[in-house]
């Protein structure tokens, strides 16, 4: 991933490295290392989910049924633009546009904080439908089916794990591109646009997965 | 090194579409994809519609991962990592299953 | 600036001072001495020692409770304590050497000190991580800890629901959080480890020049990263549904306690070869280093590590064959559990093979590790009977099971990770320990681990429940014999700390390589410097190159 680099892009080695090249690549792999973490911290998650289904099919459809349908969908539309733009950034890096980088940098940040409103959202108007059965002063929309809390509780789990981690995310990429908007940055630090790039991806996977497993599959 | 923002030279835009050209790709195809898994949702046109839809949600991850997040060009160490979580999450699922498809 | 014996500054005995370390340059315990230096070091062998110093804190908390436990059990009918005490008692023990010492105990240390010296780099590929790994690891056990001084938890270290989210009336959620965050540092530890291995490895070191520390070091990484995260959510799940009551655990809500079981021992039991791997590491150097002989089939030894890593996350159901689970389930598991027998003995089988007309040399380290293979052997061999689905129903939940992972985590683990701190220490203190009270220490863990240990296998298949604080008065002889066994491994234990401690001022000045072993970190100075090479090491021909080789391992590397 290293290749097509302009001149005067590049990273400036730390003293216990032996290479930049070998530097690279214990960054890109210390990431992917990650992410299998995140993904399976994800699918033990989605695995609860599929238990829920499998043993009260009826109160997880019904449960299903509630969620935003709309908005989940409005807010994959929404990631999927920011991969874009997070795309867009790295290959800027790439190619040494370091103004555009940042701007593409902004707009991913900017994206993943619409996300965030809409899901903000989202929960307020769960509260209003009587949907957060963890809250034990107010009355549960479906109490008539007991199970149904498993599944609306399992999706805040979820949905608030993923929205931390989007949250880490902008909090990131907000400290990163103002690094990055210094001069010389890209000379010395540019594999970290491309370390970063793959966990804001990963972070769009996830939701790619939360939004069938959660909103979709089970209507 | 140049660093345009508003002004582009002509070659300048020769290299954009280049570069951009796949990022905006799989861009169109993720929006495509899942403008068919929302009309699936929303219609619900038969029972086992759900096979179909994991279907497509299985063609996005494996875009995201293989064009957005570049394994297709990385080594084969970096490709082992990418694929070897989804393994365990098999491992996980499955010898679960065993215990709940069972009882 | 002497780049010696001032540790302490009293003592100047230095009749052995090597030629070599005259005028070098100062080692890393001696580059820079604030305790700024320390608590902000990115050295992996300052972070190892950082580690070390509070692993060892833990290990006595966890001894101390474990002695409260021992203490109670003298009586049968539960006079010397509540059964509140008594329950909060053996849930610190498991919590603390569970979570606090044996996850973390070799990994942690050893393989933070050693890995980037065996591989002949010049530290871990992401040191400010592994920094940021022990300060993680310090958050969780606080509040772990500080569960503890509000009046402690009473779950058991498995934390099953619904005790712990419905009943207990005991701190559980800060112990809860504190054992989540913790995991992140093994996580971190694990990446680091294993970018570590794939990328900093010195020119011409290929993977099969690699020690079989750094196999075993390499597979207990990966569980790490692949194990890890599922406890994570299964514990985040649990601080829920204790805090809000979400119940996905809670069969009042139609919810299946059973599901946290699945989610806690898809972690849990690969964590026993998180524990019990990298002691195997350990004991691979330890042995031919005092038979002075090539360990034999080293690729068999290789291929086992990351086969126990694999074979591991098949077989958790076996914990749960009296719980509900499906019989198709139990089947299963059962019939995996016997496949983790196979790469197993065949690390047995090679330690004693490598023994085998080796010259053999019966110091400390060694007396350790012969400890190791023999209790290893025992508490494995009792884990088949644990996966035999029949005897299973007769002896689960029995003391047979306390005896039998006993054998493996402290059979196995404490007597590698007691092994490795010998064998080691000239290398991490410059300093040597005294000999003859290490041979004494050795047989009293030994004497003491069994006499503590073996009448709870008699007693667990006299049906002997655990976890209660009352028990038949017809158990009380045995019972005794144990916590009579317990006060020996005291002993064992007290005294290690002591002369260890005593070395760091006392102790004769170690040289490069005090044992005549092979392998990198024993080519560079004890301590050695910062950046662990003054020069590039020679990454040797064959690994193992010990003087006595047999047939075997000359034709497969000739």
């Amino acid at each position: 991933m290293s290749e097509g680099l302009a001149d005067g892009v590049g990273v400036a080695r730390a003293e216990h490295f032996e290479s930049v090249a070998q530097q690279r690549e214990a960054a890109t792999l210390g990431i992917w290392a990650w992410l299998i973490t995140e993904l399976l911290l994800f699918s033990a998650l989605f695995l609860v989910a599929l238990i829920t289904r499998i043993q009260h099919p009826e109160a997880t459809i019904a449960a299903a049924k509630h969620l935003k349908f709309w908005i989940g969908a409005t807010n994959t539309v929404v990631l999927i633009c920011s991969s874009l733009t997070m795309s867009m950034a790295i290959e800027f890096s790439r190619m040494g546009w370091q103004r555009a980088m940042v701007r593409a940098m902004l707009a991913t940040a900017a994206l993943g904080g619409l996300f965030l409103v809409l899901k903000g959202y989202e929960y307020y108007a769960d509260w209003d439908e009587h949907m957060m059965p963890f809250l034990s002063h107010r009355p549960f929309a479906l109490a008539e089916t007991p199970a149904a809390r498993l599944f609306v509780n399992l999706y805040y789990v979820a949905t608030l794990l993923h929205a931390l981690h989007l949250f880490t995310g902008i909090a990131l990429l907000l400290a990163m591109t103002w690094m990055a908007a210094k001069a010389g940055f890209l000379s010395r630090h540019q594999n970290w646009i491309e370390v970063y790039g793959l966990y804001w991806h990963f972070i769009d996977l996830v939701w790619i997965l939360a939004f069938p497993i959660l909103y979709v599959v089970n209507r | 090194m140049r660093n345009p923002l508003a002004t582009l030279s002509a070659d300048d835009r020769v290299l954009l579409r280049k570069r951009l050209r796949t990022p905006v790709l799989t861009f169109l195809a993720l929006l495509a994809l899942l403008a068919v898994n929302v009309t699936l949702g929303a219609t619900l046109p038969f029972a086992q519609v759900w096979i179909v839809e994991l279907l497509v949600v299985a063609v996005m991850v494996a875009l995201i991962l293989l064009v957005s997040m570049e394994v297709i060009h990385e080594p084969p160490l970096i490709r082992l990592f990418s694929g070897l979580g989804f393994f365990w999450v098999a491992i996980m699922v499955g010898m679960t299953l065993t215990d709940y498809l069972a009882r | 600036m002497s780049a010696s014996g001032s540790i302490g500054g009293t003592a100047r005995r230095e009749p052995h001072t090597p030629e070599s370390t005259i005028g070098r340059k100062p080692d890393y315990l001696h580059a820079e001495s604030t305790l700024r230096s320390w608590f902000l070091a990115t050295d992996h062998k300052r972070i190892a020692i950082l580690y070390l110093a509070s692993i060892t804190g833990f290990f006595v908390i966890g001894a101390l409770a474990a002695g409260v436990v021992r203490l109670a059990l003298i009586v049968p009918d539960g006079a010397i304590m509540t059964n509140d005490t008594y329950n909060k008692a053996f849930t610190i023990h498991g919590v603390v050497m569970v979570w606090f010492f044996l996850i973390p105990s070799i990994p942690a240390t050893f393989g933070n000190f050693l890995i980037p010296l065996m591989i002949g780099a010049k530290d871990l590929a992401f040191p400010k991580l592994n920094l940021t790994s022990w300060y993680v690891f310090m958050t969780g056990a606080l509040f772990t800890l500080v569960s503890v001084v509000l009046g402690g938890v009473d779950t058991g270290w498995t934390f099953y629901a619904p005790l712990s989210t419905a009943f207990s009336n005991t701190w559980v959620l800060p112990a809860l959080i504190g054992v989540t965050i913790v995991g992140f540092s093994s996580i971190l530890t694990g990446l680091n480890f294993v970018v570590t291995i794939h990328t900093m490895r010195a020119p011409g070191m290929t993977w099969f020049k690699l020690p079989i520390f750094v196999w075993t070091h390499y597979a207990t990484s990966l569980i790490f990263l692949l194990a890890t995260p599922v406890i994570t959510t299964a514990l985040i799940l649990l601080i829920a549904e204790r805090a809000f009551h979400i119940g996905v655990f809670d069969p009042a809500y139609g919810g299946d306690p059973v599901l946290f079981q699945h989610l806690f021992w898809f972690y849990s039991h690969p964590a026993v070869y998180i524990m019990v791997l990298p002691g195997m590491g350990v004991i691979s150097e330890i042995v031919p280093a005092f038979a002075q002989k090539k360990l034999f089939g080293y690729r068999f030894v290789a291929y086992a590590s990351i086969g126990l890593a694999s074979v591991t996350f098949f077989v958790w159901g076996h914990h749960m064959f009296v719980n509900g689970q499906s019989d198709l389930a139990s089947l299963v598991f059962s019939a995996l559990s016997f496949a983790v027998a196979v790469p197993s003995a065949v690390k047995v089988y090679n330690w004693t093979a490598t023994i085998h007309k080796g010259s053999l040399r019966l110091d400390t380290p060694m007396l350790y590790a012969m400890g190791y293979i023999g209790l290893f052997v025992l508490g494995g061999l009792t884990g088949l009977y644990l996966a035999t689905l029949a005897i299973n129903q007769h002896i689960h939940a029995t003391y047979f099971v306390v005896a039998h992972f006993h054998y493996i985590m402290v059979g196995g683990t404490v007597l590698a990770f007691l092994g490795g701190l010998h064998f080691w220490w000239p290398k991490f203190t410059g300093r040597m320990y005294s000999e003859p009270w290490g041979r004494v220490s050795a047989l009293l863990i030994f004497l003491g681990f069994n006499v503590t240990f073996f009448p709870q296998f008699i007693l667990g298949y006299l049906g002997m429940p655990r976890r209660y604080a009352t028990y038949p008065a017809e158990f009380q002889l045995l019972n005794v014999l144990s916590s009579a066994g317990a006060t020996i491994l005291a002993a064992g234990y007290i005294f290690p700390m002591l002369y260890l401690v005593y070395s760091l001022w006392f102790g004769r000045k170690a040289p490069a390589n005090p044992w005549n072993a092979k392998g990198l970190e024993w080519e560079t100075s004890s301590p050695p410097p910062t950046h662990n090479f003054l020069s590039p090491p020679e990454v040797p021909r064959i690994p193992y190159d010990y003087p006595i080789q047999a047939q075997e391992s000359r034709d497969q590397h000739g």
